[in-house]
């Protein structure tokens, strides 16, 4: 009797116990299998921003016949992941950290040398008519240790943007080109609950951040951010003149400016008709200029920077597509790349989104000058510096830099202190980056 | 015969199984992240190559928390909103938990508005306070102007303390309703008899306030001022929304920094440390609000 009560009791508890272990198995390596990205070559996964920030046929509403017909004819489907733009550094470390796949095609903004280990060198293989097309300068940015990292796909430098009808209401026939003129014609226009100047200087940190704005500045003083060693090399006269000239500009800026996080922040200001003069992308142009946002439809005009001692600067906005070294279809993701870059995809991109093309035949299209007058401007500005300085610890280096400004700008500090002191900090980052 | 103690094993060995998926879960999803990122403090973590590289650091990183005013400043602050947001909160939470409770305000409409800023996403209500103080349009510039409060309009955004403070506001409002309904829950918990008798003995208001409305919420007020005081150091999304730690790192608080050193400058084992000593100070806070609830289960049990 007790064994029998024992087997009963055995097996009964046995087959509870492997039917539970069993079916929680089988639950976890389904759980396990539905987390792993797909990887079977037939499918492209592209991190990208999202649209009003440069973004693919896709996401960005332009080109989306071509782009079915591309993936038919390739065979691809083409899966994207498009947060907001500030949130594509976080999501790019993560996944990059874990180690998995996760993406074949991820944009990037100045990031690339800060993420060189997980992206291949693919330019070489890109056909020769388009890289012929491209500006010489193209791969400066996306160039680290000797590799070419991605290819921009649109030339993105910011330029100066101003209302002509305020500058006219003072006798101003063209947009300033020396920092003094700038000045005085910022100074002429502020009043009335209007500005001359707006430029979003809330953030520190990245490309579009307050630091990145001074470095345009910097160039323009004929000020370099590093040595040919890459040691800092700021905290010199070049240094403290240029973020002077953002501390006298701000008598006559947005004070809202020290609040604004982001580019659309200042850009609705410009747009509203409450400031007269910004610096911007290019892609200004359009929204600028659409009725449904904007009420300085057709009073704007783009001209390049106003130069410093040592001329005009900018920056460079290096918006790019690199593919990433665990991508199990490089080829197809090269593929796909060229198709953004296709001529009549990069016509699309300008008149449709107001982001300029990068192939010089298309920035030289009568039809596409005609939609984008600023382009000739922003090749203009090309061909004076616009460096962007990005390095592996970019985010770190214009966060101490950016930080230093901003209380320069809200007048708690002295330009040349805070140039020390961001100096100071740079080193030790510098050093830090080994 | 299986004895009363066979049956007890047997029991409790079947709760074991019953609990032990719930285990397997916390363990996942708490102690290991827990115990992951307690070790990566003790390393250097760099990106490099096909993964990350790790190099021990001893306690470099801790060193580096102390050595960096940085790091002081957004404890100094974090110390600073807590204290100023569990204060505001109770003391307006209690006071619309008062009006709640009287006979005028028991409809159910008043608890359902009353909800809705609680039940906002964190995003939302940070985008919706970012258009509030926007310098140019926001509404705020816009009423102080119409009642001639102000005659330029204010960047509220703009100022180190006042951003901070003005960040507070956001989350005091969004804060207030859950914390207001908990104390509710507290008020309706207090039998009425006690205030008759106050009463009869001619207790008046503030009296029967005093001596019978806190003390019987007393056990709710610890709770929400702990619950309160998590929340409130690990704010992030207002931080992130409305100033990304501007103007000049006037409003990095703990949480902020330690996302901006992990996520955006890439110092993960730095990152970790600053998040490590912001869990220890939720963990004691845990600790207390562990104890605050142990009166209650050992009345019920007793009772």
């Amino acid at each position: 009797m007790n064994s029998n009560r024992l087997v009963n009791r055995i097996s009964r508890r046995d087959f509870l116990k492997l039917a539970g272990a069993g079916a929680a198995s089988v639950a976890l390596a389904n759980f396990l299998a539905s987390c792993a990205p797909k990887s079977d070559g037939g499918t492209l996964n592209v991190l990208v921003p999202a649209a009003p920030d440069p973004a693919p046929p896709g996401v960005g509403q332009f080109s989306l016949d071509a782009f079915e017909q591309w993936k038919k004819n390739n065979g691809f489907e083409v899966t994207y992941e498009a947060p907001p733009w500030p949130q594509l550094h976080d999501k790019m470390a993560a996944n990059f950290a874990s180690g998995q796949y996760v993406h074949d095609i991820i944009y990037m903004s100045g990031w690339v040398p800060e993420f060189a280990d997980y992206l291949i060198d693919f330019a070489d293989e890109l056909p020769a008519d388009i890289i012929a097309d491209l500006p010489p300068s193209s791969f400066s940015t996306l160039t680290w240790g000797g590799k070419r990292l991605g290819v921009i796909f649109t030339l993105s430098l910011l330029t100066m943007f101003y209302n002509k009808e305020m500058l006219d209401g003072i006798g101003v026939k063209e947009a300033p080109k020396t920092w003094d003129e700038l000045k005085g014609v910022a100074k002429e226009l502020t009043g009335g609950g209007k500005y001359g100047w707006v430029l979003n200087y809330g953030a520190p940190e990245g490309i579009g951040g307050v630091a990145s704005y001074w470095m345009c500045f910097l160039q323009q003083a004929g000020g370099k951010l590093y040595d040919d060693k890459g040691q800092p090399s700021f905290n010199n006269a070049a240094g403290v003149d240029s973020l002077q000239c953002m501390v006298d500009l701000m008598e006559f800026t947005d004070p809202g400016s020290l609040s604004y996080v982001g580019i659309n922040d200042a850009t609705n200001v410009f747009a509203a008709g409450q400031a007269a003069m910004m610096m911007n992308w290019p892609f200004m142009w359009k929204p600028a200029n659409d009725p449904a946002t904007s009420k300085v439809v057709g009073k704007v005009n783009a001209a390049v920077l106003p130069a410093g001692p040592a001329g005009t600067a900018s920056i460079d906005g290096t918006d790019a597509y690199t593919i990433t070294s665990l991508s199990p279809n490089p080829e197809g993701a090269r593929k796909l790349i060229e198709f953004y870059l296709d001529a009549e995809v990069q016509k699309r991109q300008v008149l449709d989104t107001g982001w300029l093309p990068i192939r010089l035949s298309v920035l030289n299209d009568p039809e596409v000058q005609a939609a984008a007058p600023n382009a000739a401007v922003v090749l203009e500005q090309a061909k004076n510096p616009y460096d962007s300085y990005v390095t592996p610890d970019y985010n770190a280096v214009t966060t101490a830099i950016g930080v230093e400004i901003q209380k320069a700008l809200a007048g708690t500090q002295s330009a040349a202190d805070s140039i020390k002191n961001a100096s100071d900090q740079v080193i030790e980052i510098v050093k830090k980056r080994g | 015969m299986q004895t009363t103690n066979e049956y007890n094993r047997k029991r409790y060995r079947l709760g074991l199984w019953f609990v032990a998926p719930a285990v397997f879960v916390l363990l996942i999803v708490l102690a290991y992240p827990i115990f992951a990122s307690l070790v990566l403090s003790f390393l250097r973590v760099r990106f490099a190559g096909q993964g990350l590289s790790f190099e021990f650091n001893g306690l470099n990183n801790y060193a580096d928390l102390f050595r960096k005013d940085l790091f002081r400043e957004a404890l100094f602050r974090s110390v600073y909103y807590t204290v100023i947001e569990v204060v505001s909160v109770i003391l307006l939470a209690l006071l619309v938990a008062l009006m709640l409770n009287h006979p005028l305000g028991r409809s159910a409409f008043y608890r359902v508005v009353l909800l809705v800023p609680w039940a906002l996403a964190p995003v939302a209500n940070a985008v919706l306070w970012k258009w509030i103080y926007n310098a140019n349009y926001g509404i705020l510039n816009q009423a102080l102007r119409g009642l001639g409060a102000i005659e330029e309009n204010i960047i509220w955004l703009g100022k180190p303390w006042l951003a901070l403070n003005m960040i507070l506001v956001a989350d005091i409002w969004k804060a207030v309703p859950f914390i207001a309904l908990l104390i509710l829950a507290g008020l309706q918990n207090i039998p009425s008899y006690l205030y008759k008798a106050a009463r009869l003995d001619g207790a008046n208001a503030w009296q029967q306030f005093v001596h019978i409305t806190l003390p019987g919420i007393k056990t709710t007020f610890v709770i929400s001022i702990v619950l309160q005081s998590i929340w409130a150091l690990k704010v992030f999304d207002l931080i992130y929304v409305l100033t990304k730690g501007s103007p000049a790192d006037s409003t990095v608080l703990l949480n902020y920094l330690s996302w901006r050193e992990t996520f955006s400058n890439l110092d993960i084992g730095y990152g970790a440390a600053i998040a490590n000593v912001l869990f220890a100070l939720m963990l004691m806070l845990a600790l207390v609000y562990i104890r605050a609830l142990r009166p209650r289960q050992t009345q019920a049990q007793g009772g």
